[in-house]
């Protein structure tokens, strides 16, 4: 087979199809990256543990001990001064003024999990008029690279309920997801044994010279962008390895565990490695309608350990300086505990985090009353946390796409970032 | 007097601004004391005319609490969720004796026939047992894994004596139950029911339930185990209320029961003293009761209770229960004489 | 949102103005529809002084046409037919018989679907009402009151309330839905608050489209109900607001009032009346709702209808239409008709808007008319060697990606073997494999996404056509029934060049396309290997992917 490529190449190359020669260049732009003026807020990351369903806040960043909608958890001191939490994240606890701000007067107003997911991914209600790109599409325009070999927006949601796949909007597929549902391996980025690794190079080499000609004197970004799809396809492929875990020393997967997210924080930590700019882990499903205790405790363990994990490890790589990890999902849960012992939706007080880049650590914003009713203090809703993420990872959340003409604001309209929460 | 199921007939419903989690009975009264989510004990008159709930005093627990029992008329014992026994003089209602019991939350206790011995469990997986007069820890013991099948914390709920004391049984969250010989603290049997172990590993990857209420029949032979059924939807409590009975020294299955009209949790199970029925209760957003034909498996009767209960007590002739859980502490007799009329004017319960 | 805000509110003053004054100094009525719209366009060119490109080859064409009109590129056996007919009317005789086929109608049905119910793809029953209406020939105006009225009784149409019951859950879908589709209109902004610059737009303008559906419910049994009463109250946010909370009336986008007769009805009544909704909304077995007296959604209908007011429905489905063929509307975005968003072409949308309203909103005279013209079928090539005008100038035909469907249904047609197509005379034949072929993209259309405003292709799809086995399954087996199948029957490499080209992309290929493919066959020691990655590099190539 090399001979035959070499055959066809050199063909091409020499002049039988000579007006292509120039065009064969094209395919080391990849790895020379002739554009590296696209390069944009170098090096920021973003992590999103998503945990889908809704987290309680109170048997998380938010406990009310020994209040009648405390639960029975208690309170632990973090290494923050002067700021607790809950028992179940004891690791987390430990961390707290070294990694991670806690915002606890969130109120995003709908406790639907569709609506609620649509304004935390977005941070923004939602338009009929516009569709809007998530935070991850945001972060993939904003700090990828258009030529970019590995994956831009990668997204893991493996539990099926509740899964979303997270959206472009109006900022189109280029910044869509690349969607890990079915297995930790991404769908369709490893070559057919059918076909030989040459003949899959020369074929889209071969796709290229003739898809040059046709867009010669056709003005169209959509055309362009099929072209770029296909030229990212062998980087892509070549990204496989940053999705199998075997590839990491038997002492690193031990730290992260067993459980499926634990290994989904670890894909995560290879992916920002290697460059991805946005990665989202949902770690579904935190709906505890009915015992609500017992969830927690099962899934906190889960969360306390693998966030952990992962912010020592960032750390200990000099990525955390560079990488936001953030941890929210659609909504919080109710202070009031139902007949089930099950908290349900709630979105009018509760928590989130940002650790890693930008972040002042330990500090601790806003506040509910004493039962966690209401925000009680500094609230914030959905679009002022968004700013808050743009502006720690240094892009303006006042710049504009345009729409048309539309100029739409990266965070919503009068949106504000918490500013005690940021270095 | 035999009792009569089919006449089951709530006679008291009373309000409590609580949500309680446990119970034990004064002999012979109306005197409740309950544990609740307000992290106190209380003591109750349910058959007072207005009753009202009495919170114990002093240094008491730092979070729920969840087994009580009365090692003597006028003594208590709570275990609670902050790992901590306490000792109580009933009629002061201030604490004796506090003994740090486990390191983990305490989910059930127990007392011996007897009365000299409790049997505590919790998330530390362990089993130990108190002398109920001194406080002294006699023997702990272990069958469980702290690490589920899918590698998240497991959970120890369940724990009762046989009636003549000389068994204990353990069950867990993945529905492992193990038998143990009391005064030696030997393990002399195991009960698999894996069926009441809930995990979700494709739609939500976790799991609510596992095993709730245990309780051998009089002659030591069976052993019920109760929890929840197959879930479709484990952010509910949404599935049958699923108890099995083993013959455990044969290790045999007797019946496998999920009872489809009540979708709900079985928090405690009961036999009456002659082995004829079980009586199983607990509940979801509201509570239920029933009673199964041991031999048969099939329900001699079952009712609705107006909300979910979380722990029974009987009176002396098994034919009166008072149940307590969410806001509320019912009273319902199943005597085979017409109730008195004077106890069948529901109070309204407020604690809504 | 401010943004678009400001735009709304000059919507409605103005384009009130602006309609009725036209229609006096307008082309005559009479004029072919094709005439006019190449009139129009040309006069603007001429004013700009920019010359279009010249007219697309017949290949070309007919692929278009193929595409806009019957939702798929045509066989090899179609191409070669048309290139090869001389006849000087053959375009119009084209046009007519696939505006007559059954082509036409499952492709006008499933552009219908991707308009009406874009979040709810596949519903069976709603696309089975469109398959109808449209082999009825249905007119647009008629469709509308099948979807918001409707009629549960009648077996073809009662499907048609898919379109508000999917709605119904929420009040804001079912209104800006309903004003975006069906009157080009986007009035989201104004829930909030009123525009803090132009007191002309106002939050009641919302408020008062939230009223005509504020009543309508699904029950369980999944029937459409109103209810008799219920009033939609709403407040300013402003500080210096003094009216306090307002109810809002029955209020068109044209400031066109409904009154609702009084009714005189006790609290017991109105308690009585609640308990039946509520127990049809819950339970399966409860009586299906009464129809109220007054029915706001059937009012809507009635005021966005009549003469005077109906230019938000009449311009919108006209804008719409355009949009569809040209890639843009002549008011863009189509969901901002106003007119500080003026038309590129004023003149051109009251004509086309006068004429559908006077032929009984019939779409598909407008569509005849549109393909027939000489601006539908230029080139979309623009090699002057500088950057193409203006896209409103339509001087050049803008390249647009395929739809999910179209694109599935092509690449089916493309790699099935060319020789194995019914012939043209045999109607009842291809009825058959237009249906077969819609299963089968039925089965594809979900891994493409629905082009919209600034459409990309998504790397999934390269990755999908890169390394999938399904794509390889399906559209490179060398089975007899094949594309692949077929050339391997094919011993001349110009001959398999030539087949692959005609079936893939409708043409022959070009003189230096040959000589490469010729080439890439040569360097191949595997010629199974070498015909299959021939089929792929064209299946995957730009031509293949958009209408051009």
């Amino acid at each position: 087979m090399t001979v035959s490529r070499r055959g066809f190449l050199n063909a091409a190359a020499l002049g039988t199809a000579g007006t292509f020669a120039a065009d064969m260049t094209r395919f080391d732009v990849l790895r020379q990256s002739s554009w590296a003026d696209e390069v944009k807020q170098q090096g920021k990351r973003v992590i999103l543990l998503w945990l889908a369903g809704g987290a309680s806040q109170l048997e998380t960043f938010d406990p009310k001990p020994g209040r009648p909608t405390g639960g029975p958890y208690r309170a632990i001191p973090t290494s923050a001064t002067g700021v607790h939490i809950s028992e179940l994240l004891p690791k987390m606890a430990a961390r707290i003024q070294q990694t991670t701000a806690i915002v606890r007067s969130l109120n995003t107003k709908n406790a639907d999990h569709g609506g609620g997911a649509t304004i935390m991914e977005t941070g923004r209600i939602k338009d009929p008029g516009i569709e809007y790109p998530d935070l991850g599409a945001i972060c993939a325009k904003e700090l990828g690279r258009l030529d970019s070999a590995v994956p831009d927006y990668v997204s893991m949601y493996t539990s099926t309920e509740g899964r979303r796949k997270g959206t472009s909007g109006f900022l189109g597929s280029r910044y869509a997801p690349m969607f890990l549902s079915e297995s930790m391996q991404p769908e369709n980025i490893r070559r057919l044994e059918s076909i030989s690794d040459i003949d899959h190079q020369d074929r889209l080499v071969l796709r290229d010279l003739l898809a040059k000609k046709f867009t010669q004197n056709r003005y169209s970004d959509s055309l362009g962008s099929q072209t770029q799809a296909y030229q990212r396809v062998r980087g892509l492929m070549a990204s496989e390895k940053l999705f199998d875990i075997e590839q990491e020393p038997a002492e690193t997967r031990a730290k992260y565990g067993p459980t499926q997210f634990g290994q989904q924080c670890l894909i995560a930590r290879r992916l920002v490695e290697a460059g991805v700019p946005f990665v989202k882990v949902a770690r579904a499903w935190w709906d505890s309608h009915g015992e609500n205790f017992e969830t927690h405790r099962e899934l906190c363990a889960d969360l306390d350990h693998s966030m952990s994990v992962l912010l020592d490890d960032l750390k200990d790589r000099g990525l955390l300086e560079n990488t936001l990890v953030l941890t929210f999902g659609e909504f919080g849960r109710t202070p009031s505990i139902n007949a089930s012992l099950g908290r349900d939706h709630f979105a009018a007080a509760w928590s989130a985090t940002l650790s890693g880049c930008g972040i002042r650590g330990g500090a601790c914003f806003g506040k509910t009353d004493e039962d966690g009713q209401k925000v009680a203090d500094g609230e914030v809703g959905a679009g002022d946390l968004f700013a808050t993420i743009l502006t720690a990872l240094g892009i303006d959340p006042n710049k504009e796409y345009h729409v048309g003409a539309r100029p739409v604001p990266l965070s919503d309209f009068g949106a504000k970032p918490i500013k005690d929460v940021l270095v | 007097m035999p009792s009569d199921p089919t006449k089951l007939q709530k006679t008291k419903d009373i309000g409590i601004p609580s949500i309680a989690m446990c119970v034990a009975r004064v002999p012979n009264s109306g005197r409740l004391i309950f544990g609740s989510s307000d992290f106190k004990l209380h003591e109750i008159d349910v058959f007072a005319e207005k009753p009202q709930p009495m919170p114990f005093g002093g240094e008491g627990h730092q979070s729920y609490v969840t087994g009580v029992v009365l090692t003597a008329p006028n003594i208590a014992v709570s275990g609670s969720y902050d790992g901590q026994l306490i000792w109580w003089d009933v009629e002061n209602r201030e604490p004796t004796r506090k003994v740090k019991a486990h390191e983990l939350w305490i989910r059930r206790l127990v007392i011996s026939p007897d009365g000299k011995t409790i049997a505590s469990v919790a998330d530390d997986m362990q089993c130990k047992l108190w002398n109920a007069d001194t406080g002294e820890m006699l023997r702990q013991f272990s069958d469980h894994k702290p690490i589920t099948p899918h590698d998240f914390p497991s959970m120890l709920h369940a724990v009762t004596f046989s009636a003549d004391g000389k068994f204990l049984a353990t069950g867990d969250k993945v529905g492992h139950v193990a038998i143990w010989e009391t005064t030696s603290g030997s393990k002399v049997g195991m009960v698999e029911a894996p069926g009441l172990y809930t995990w979700d590993s494709k739609q939500r990857r976790h799991s609510i339930g596992g095993i709730r209420a245990l309780a051998f029949s009089p002659d030591s032979k069976l052993i019920a185990v109760g929890g929840i059924g197959q879930i479709g939807n484990i952010d509910h409590l949404d599935a049958p209320a699923r108890i099995e009975i083993f013959d455990w020294q044969k290790g045999e299955r007797k019946h496998e029961l999920n009872n489809d009209k009540f979708k709900a949790l079985v928090e405690d199970l009961a036999f009456d003293p002659s082995g004829q029925w079980l009586l199983s209760s607990g509940g979801a957003g509201d509570g239920f009761v029933t009673f199964t034909n041991v031999e048969t498996g099939k329900p001699i009767h079952q009712d609705k209770l107006p909300m979910h209960v979380h722990q029974l007590a009987l009176n002396e002739s098994h034919d009166m229960l008072f149940a307590v859980g969410h806001h509320k502490i019912v009273v319902s007799e199943f005597k085979v004489s017409e109730p008195a009329s004077t106890t069948a004017e529901p109070e309204k319960g407020g604690g809504k | 949102m401010r943004f678009l805000l400001r735009i709304h509110l000059s919507a409605l003053c103005l384009l009130t103005t602006i309609v009725s004054a036209g229609g006096a100094d307008l082309p005559s009525a009479d004029l072919p529809i094709e005439q006019v719209v190449d009139q129009f366009i040309h006069q603007r060119l001429e004013a700009e002084k920019i010359s279009p490109v010249p007219q697309a080859d017949d290949a070309n064409l007919l692929r278009r046409l193929m595409l806009d009109v019957a939702g798929r590129i045509p066989t090899s056996e179609e191409a070669k037919g048309f290139v090869a007919n001389g006849s000087a009317t053959k375009r119009v005789e084209l046009v007519d018989r696939l505006m007559a086929s059954p082509d036409f109608v499952w492709h006008q049905r499933n552009e219908f679907d991707r308009m009406l119910l874009p979040n709810k793809p596949n519903d069976g029953d709603f696309r089975k009402y469109l398959l109808w209406a449209v082999k009825e020939n249905r007119s647009w105006e008629a469709m509308f009151r099948d979807m918001l009225v409707g009629d549960e009784s009648d077996e073809n149409r009662k499907h048609a309330l898919t379109f508000t019951k999917s709605r119904a859950s929420e009040l804001d879908d079912m209104l800006n839905d309903t004003a975006i589709i069906f009157f080009g209109v986007n009035v989201t902004c104004a829930k909030c608050h009123d525009h803090p610059l132009t007191p002309d737009w106002k939050q009641h303008h919302y408020f008062g489209m939230a009223a005509f559906f504020s009543r309508t419910y699904v029950t369980k049994k999944n029937l459409l109900g109103e209810r008799p009463f219920g009033e939609v109250k709403f407040k300013s946010k402003r500080k210096d607001d003094t009216k306090g909370e307002q109810t809002a009336k029955f209020e068109f986008l044209t400031g066109a009032v409904i009154d609702e007769p009084a009714v005189e009805r006790t609290d017991e009544d109105k308690k009585k009346i609640e308990e039946v909704i509520k127990a049809a909304m819950q339970k399966d077995d409860a009586p299906p709702p009464e129809k109220p007296a007054f029915s706001p959604r059937e009012k809507l209908v009635e005021v966005a209808l009549r003469t005077e007011d109906n230019r938000f429905f009449a311009r919108n489905i006209v804008n719409r239409v355009w949009d569809r063929f040209f890639g843009r509307g002549l008011i863009h975005p189509v969901d901002q008709l106003h007119a500080a968003n003026a038309p590129s072409h004023p003149e051109l949308l009251d004509w086309l808007t006068r004429d559908l309203v006077s032929h009984n909103y019939d779409l598909k005279r407008l569509i005849r008319g549109i393909v027939l013209s000489q601006t539908y079928s230029r080139s979309s090539e623009w090699s002057a060697g500088s950057q193409p005008p203006d896209a409103a100038l339509f001087a050049v035909v803008k390249v647009k990606p395929l739809t999910p469907r179209q694109y599935s249904l092509s690449l089916l047609i493309a790699a099935h073997n060319p020789t194995q197509w019914p012939a043209l005379d045999q109607a009842e034949q291809w009825v058959q494999r237009r249906e077969q072929l819609e299963n089968a993209a039925n089965g594809w259309a979900g891994h493409f996404e629905m082009p919209g405003e600034s459409f990309q292709v998504a790397v999934d799809e390269a990755l999908l056509f890169s390394n999938s086995k399904r794509i390889e399954d399906e559209f490179l087996r060398d089975s007899g029934d094949r594309l692949v199948g077929h050339l391997k029957t094919l011993s001349d490499n110009q001959q398999v060049i030539d087949a692959a080209v005609q079936a893939i992309c409708s043409r022959l290929p070009r003189d230096d396309e040959r000589a490469t493919l010729d080439e890439f066959l040569k360097s191949r020691t595997d010629r199974m290997i070498a015909l299959r990655q021939l089929v792929w590099v064209l299946l995957t190539g730009p031509e293949m992917r958009f209408s051009y």
